[in-house]
C-alpha cells in the first residue's frame, strides 16, 4: 500500500505557481529522494506533506487517509530540518520530550520512547546538555530524535546534512541509512546533493520549476535520463553534450562537424527521421582510453587541451566533432597535455534528446 | 651560539615570581600616589583640616610617602632582575628617555618658574595657569616620571623577545599612541560619571544651601528626606508606577509584536502608528494626555455629552488614581518602542522552529512561552534597561500633566531632586535624594549584573 500519495497538488504564493498539478505516491518502506537544483519546489512539496503549508489545489493522503487539511501533528509524520531547529533553551532531553509531554503521554512511556530513540542515535551521553554545547553533527542527531520519539510511519527530512561539513555529512548519511533499514519507515528526503541522493535512495525525484521530471530508481536515472536536465544535473563531471543531426535509417547515425557516431545498440523509444536536431550525451566515466577504447564501437583521435588532475583520476579536456568534450581516466595513465590519444566509448551507453523538446529518443 | 641563545631563553622564560609581584606593587604605589594626591585636591584634605599642622603634613606627605614605596619597589624589581640594569642596551630606551625628560623639565619648572613669569605673562592666561601648576605639582610630578622611567629602564634591560612582557611594559610601553589618544575620553568619562557622582554624594552630607559648601552635617539631610511626606509619596509612586509600567510595557508590546507577527496586512501602517508616539517629547505627550483626560473636554465630557450624565473619568484629578493617569500616558509613549524592540526579537527567530513546534503539536501560545520567549532573552534584558531607566527619570510627563498635583499625590523623585535643587534653593537635600535614587539603581542593578555576568565565569 501507498505511504504518502500526493495526487494533482498544486501551491501558489500569490502570482508564482511553485507547485504545478504534481503526483507522487510513496511505497510503505521506500526511502524517496526529491532531488534539485535551489529553488525548484523540494521544500514547498515537503511542507505540504508536511501539512506547514496549506496546498491551493490537489490532495495528499498519508496511510491512505485523507490528510489534505489536517493540522501537521495529526498527519503521523516526523520532521528533521537542515537548520536542527531545535528549542535551544531546552536539555537535549527536554527537546526530545516536550512534544510528547504536549500530547499528554504517561511518564514512563515518554521516558521508554527518549531511551529507545537515544540508543538508537547514540546520544545518552548528552542527554543533560543544551544544543548549544553540541557539535554540528551531534545537533543534527537530536533532531533526527526528536523525530524518532513521535514513533510515526513517515519521516520527512529536508536537507538535513547541508549545513554539516564533508566528513560528518558522509558519516550521517550512512547512520541515516542504517536508521532506515532498522526502522524501515517511509522516508522522504530533500537533497541537491547528488551523492546523497544516489546513495540514500530507493526511488529519487528530479524535480525542476515544481515539475517532477523523472521518477525513478537511481540507476535507471543515472543510465536512462529522461531529458537532457536530468542528464545534466545527475552525475559529476557533467554529461558531454554533443549537438549535431540525426541521419536515419535501420541504424541512426549522428553527425556533429567532421565526426559520425553510430547508434548501433542505442535503445530508441521512436526511429528518429533524418535531419532530426539532436543531442548526444556521453558521461566522462563511460569514455574509454587507449587500448580499452579499440575494443569500443566508437573511437577516435584527439588532442588532449587541458588535465585536472582529481586525485583518484583525471579529468581530461579535449574537443571533439568541433565541442568540448571530457573523459575520465585514472590518474596513474592520464594523458599529458598537447598529447595525441585515441578515445572510444560505447553509444548503447550513451543518451540521445532531441535539440528543441530536450527529450530523450 | 645554541648556548647564548638558551640563556637567554631560560632568563627570559623564567621570569622570577617576585619580580613580577614587584612590578605589580610599582604600580599600584605610582596610581595611588598620584591618585592620593589629586583626591587631596578636590577635597578630601578637609577631612585632615582639624587636625591643624599636623594635618597638613599628612595631606602633603602621604602621597609622596606613597610614591617612596613606589620607588622601594623598583628597586627590588631591579634586584630580582635576572639580566640586571642597563641603559645602553635597552630595548626600551626611548620611552626611558622620553620621561626622564618629561621629568626634568618638570623639575625646571617648578624651580625656576618664578623668573620665567615675566616671559610668560606675554605669552598669556594658559601659559601663567600652566607655570603656576608646575609651581605646585611640579617636583611630585617629576618623582613620578622618574619612577616611570626607572621601571621601563628595568623592564627594558630584558631580553624578553620570546616571553610576555612584563606587567609594567604592556601598561607603559606598549601601544602607547593608542592609549595616549583614549586618554581624554577616559578623562571625560572619570570626571563626568564617577567624579560628578563621587561628588554628589559627598556634598549630599554638607548643608548646601544656594551653593555647594562643606560644612558637614553627617545624615541629617538623609534624615530629614526619609521624614518627609513628599519623599514618601514620590517614592511609593515611583514604585506603582515602576511595577505597573514595567509589567504593562513588556506585556502589551510583546502582544503587539505577537499579533504583527502573524504576517497582518498593512504591518507597516500598524508599527508606524504604534511607534509615532514615541517620537513626542514627553512633554508633549504629557499635555496631550492632559486634554484627553480632562473631566470636562476629554473623554469624560464627550461620555457625557452621549447621554451618560454621571459618568466620571478624571485619574487626574483624583489624588488615588492620578498616577495611573499618568501611567497611561508613559504607556501610550513607550510600548510602540518596546514592540518594535520585540518585533525585531521575534523575526530573528528561525521560521524552522515555528515549524519544528508545529509538527511537535506545541500550541502557539505555548511554542511562544516555553520556546520563543526563551530565545529572546538579550532583547528582554534590552528593553528591561530602556524600561527601567525611564521609570527612574521620569519627570516631564509629571511636570506637564499635573506638576505633581493634586496635591503632592503625583510627585516623584526626579521631580523632588529637580525642585530642591533648583527651586527650594537646597542642594544637599536634592543631593541626597539623588543618592537615594542611585542607592536603589544600584542596588537592582548589582545583584543582576552578578547573575549575570559573574555567574557565566563558573559556569
Ligand atoms: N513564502 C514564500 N513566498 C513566495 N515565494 C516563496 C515562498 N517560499 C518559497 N517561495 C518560492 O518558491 C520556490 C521554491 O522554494 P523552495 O523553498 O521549495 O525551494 P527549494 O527547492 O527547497 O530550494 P533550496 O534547495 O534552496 O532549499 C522558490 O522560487 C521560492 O522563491
Ligand atoms: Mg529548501
Amino acid at each position: 500500500m501507498a505511504s504518502v500519495v500526493v495526487r494533482d497538488v498544486s501551491l501558489n504564493f500569490g502570482a508564482v505557481e511553485v507547485l504545478k498539478s504534481l503526483n507522487i505516491e510513496v511505497e510503505q518502506g521506500e526511502f524517496l529522494v526529491l532531488l534539485g537544483p535551489s529553488g525548484c519546489g523540494k521544500s514547498t512539496l515537503l511542507n505540504c506533506i508536511a501539512g506547514l503549508l496549506d496546498v491551493t489545489d490537489g490532495q495528499i493522503f498519508i496511510n491512505g487517509k485523507n490528510v489534505t487539511w489536517e493540522q501537521p501533528k495529526d498527519r503521523g509524520i516526523g520532521m528533521v530540518f537542515q537548520s536542527y531547529a531545535l528549542y535551544p533553551q531546552m536539555s537535549v532531553e527536554g527537546n526530545l520530550s516536550f512534544g510528547l509531554k504536549n500530547q499528554r503521554l504517561p511518564a514512563d512511556e515518554i521516558a521508554e520512547r527518549v531511551k529507545r530513540a537515544s540508543e538508537i542515535l547514540q546520544i545518552e551521553p548528552l542527554l543533560k546538555r543544551r544544543p548549544s554545547a553540541l557539535s554540528g553533527g551531534q545537533r543534527q542527531r537530536v533532531a533526527i530524535g526528536r523525530a524518532l520519539v513521535r514513533d510515526v510511519d513517515v519521516f520527512l527530512f529536508d536537507e538535513p546534512l547541508s549545513n554539516l561539513d564533508a566528513k560528518l555529512r558522509n558519516e550521517l548519511r550512512v547512520e541515516i541509512k542504517r536508521l532506515h533499514q532498522k526502522l524501515a519507515n517511509t522516508m522522504v528526503y530533500v537533497t541537491h546533493d547528488q551523492i546523497e541522493a544516489m546513495t540514500l535512495a530507493d526511488r529519487i525525484a528530479v524535480m525542476r520549476n515544481g515539475i517532477i521530471q523523472q521518477l525513478d530508481a537511481p540507476q535507471a536515472i543515472y543510465s536512462r535520463p529522461v531529458n537532457r536536465f536530468v542528464a545534466g544535473f545527475i552525475g559529476s563531471p557533467g554529461m558531454n553534450f554533443l549537438e549535431g543531426t540525426i541521419e536515419g535509417g535501420a541504424t541512426p547515425r549522428f553527425n556533429a562537424g567532421d565526426t559520425t557516431i553510430d547508434t548501433k545498440g542505442y535503445e530508441f523509444a521512436d526511429k528518429p527521421e533524418t535531419g532530426t536536431k539532436a543531442v548526444f550525451g556521453v558521461r566522462p566515466e563511460h569514455v574509454m582510453l587507449g587500448e580499452a577504447a579499440r575494443a569500443m564501437p566508437y573511437t577516435s583521435e584527439v588532442d588532449i587541451e587541458i588535465v585536472e588532475p582529481m586525485g583518484s583520476d583525471t579529468l581530461a579536456w579535449t574537443r571533439l566533432g568541433g565541442q568540448n568534450f571530457t573523459f575520465r581516466t585514472d590518474s596513474e595513465y592520464a594523458p599529458k597535455e598537447g598529447e595525441k590519444v585515441l578515445i572510444g566509448f560505447d553509444p548503447a551507453r550513451a543518451s540521445l534528446f532531441d535539440a528543441h523538446t530536450d527529450i530523450r529518443l | 651560539m645554541a648556548d647564548t641563545v638558551e640563556t637567554a631563553v631560560a632568563a627570559a622564560g623564567a621570569r622570577p615570581v617576585e619580580r613580577g609581584r614587584w612590578e605589580r606593587w610599582l604600580i599600584a604605589g605610582i596610581a595611588g600616589g598620584v591618585l592620593l594626591r589629586l583626591a587631596m585636591l578636590l577635597g578630601l584634605s578637609v577631612w585632615f583640616e582639624e587636625l591643624g599642622t599636623a594635618g597638613d603634613w599628612i595631606v602633603e606627605g602621604l602621597p609622596w610617602l606613597v610614591l617612596a614605596f613606589a620607588g622601594l619597589s623598583l628597586i627590588a624589581v631591579i634586584a630580582n632582575s635576572a639580566s640586571g640594569f642597563s641603559l645602553s642596551g635597552n630595548r626600551l630606551r626611548g620611552h626611558v628617555v622620553g620621561w626622564t625628560i618629561a621629568a626634568l623639565l618638570l623639575l625646571v619648572f617648578d624651580l625656576l618658574g618664578p623668573q620665567f613669569k615675566p616671559a610668560v605673562s606675554v605669552l598669556g592666561k594658559p601659559a601663567r595657569i600652566f607655570i603656576e601648576f608646575c609651581g605646585e605639582h611640579g617636583l611630585f610630578l617629576a618623582a613620578v616620571c622618574l619612577l616611570v622611567a626607572g621601571a621601563l629602564a628595568a623592564s627594558g634591560s630584558e631580553k624578553q623577545l620570546l616571553s610576555r612582557p612584563g606587567i609594567f611594559e604592556r601598561v607603559w610601553a606598549l601601544n602607547l599612541t593608542a592609549k595616549i589618544a583614549a586618554v581624554p575620553m577616559m578623562l571625560v568619562a572619570l570626571g563626568v560619571f564617577t567624579g560628578g557622582t563621587v561628588w554628589t554624594v559627598v556634598y549630599s552630607f554638607t548643608d548646601s544651601r544656594l551653593l555647594p559648601r562643606e560644612k558637614w552635617v553627617g545624615l541629617a539631610q538623609y534624615d530629614r528626606l526619609w521624614g518627609e511626606d513628599r519623599w514618601l509619596i514620590s517614592i511609593e509612586n515611583l514604585l506603582i508606577y515602576g511595577v505597573c509600567s514595567l509589567v504593562f510595557s513588556i506585556v502589551i508590546g510583546f502582544l503587539l509584536a505577537a499579533m504583527l507577527d502573524q504576517k497582518v496586512r498593512f504591518e507597516n501602517t500598524f508599527r508606524t502608528i504604534f511607534l509615532y508616539p514615541f517620537a513626542l517629547s514627553f512633554i508633549v505627550t504629557g499635555l496631550v494626555w492632559q486634554w484627553v483626560l480632562n473631566p470636562d473636554f476629554g473623554i469624560q465630557g464627550v461620555v457625557r455629552s452621549l447621554g451618560w450624565e454621571t459618568f466620571t473619568f478624571d485619574p487626574l484629578y483624583n489624588q488615588d488614581i492620578v498616577i495611573y493617569g499618568i501611567l497611561i500616558a508613559g504607556l501610550w509613549q513607550g510600548t510602540g518602542l518596546i514592540m518594535c524592540l520585540m518585533l525585531a526579537g521575534l523575526r530573528g527567530i528561525d521560521e524552522e522552529i515555528w515549524k519544528a513546534a508545529r509538527i511537535d503539536g506545541i500550541p502557539m501560545w505555548k511554542t511562544y512561552l516555553f520556546i520563543v520567549v526563551p530565545m529572546m532573552r538579550p532583547v528582554f534584558i534590552t528593553t528591561l534597561v530602556l524600561i527601567a531607566s525611564g521609570i527612574v527619570r521620569v519627570y516631564d510627563l509629571v511636570v506637564a500633566q499635573t506638576s505633581g498635583g493634586p496635591g503632592i499625590a503625583s510627585e516623584v523623585p526626579a521631580k523632588y531632586v529637580y525642585d530642591k535643587m533648583f527651586l527650594g534653593q537646597n542642594l544637599a537635600q536634592g543631593f541626597a535624594a539623588s543618592t537615594m535614587m542611585l542607592l536603589s539603581v544600584l542596588i537592582v542593578l548589582i545583584p543582576w549584573a552578578y547573575l549575570e555576568f559573574g555567574g557565566k565565569k563558573r559556569g
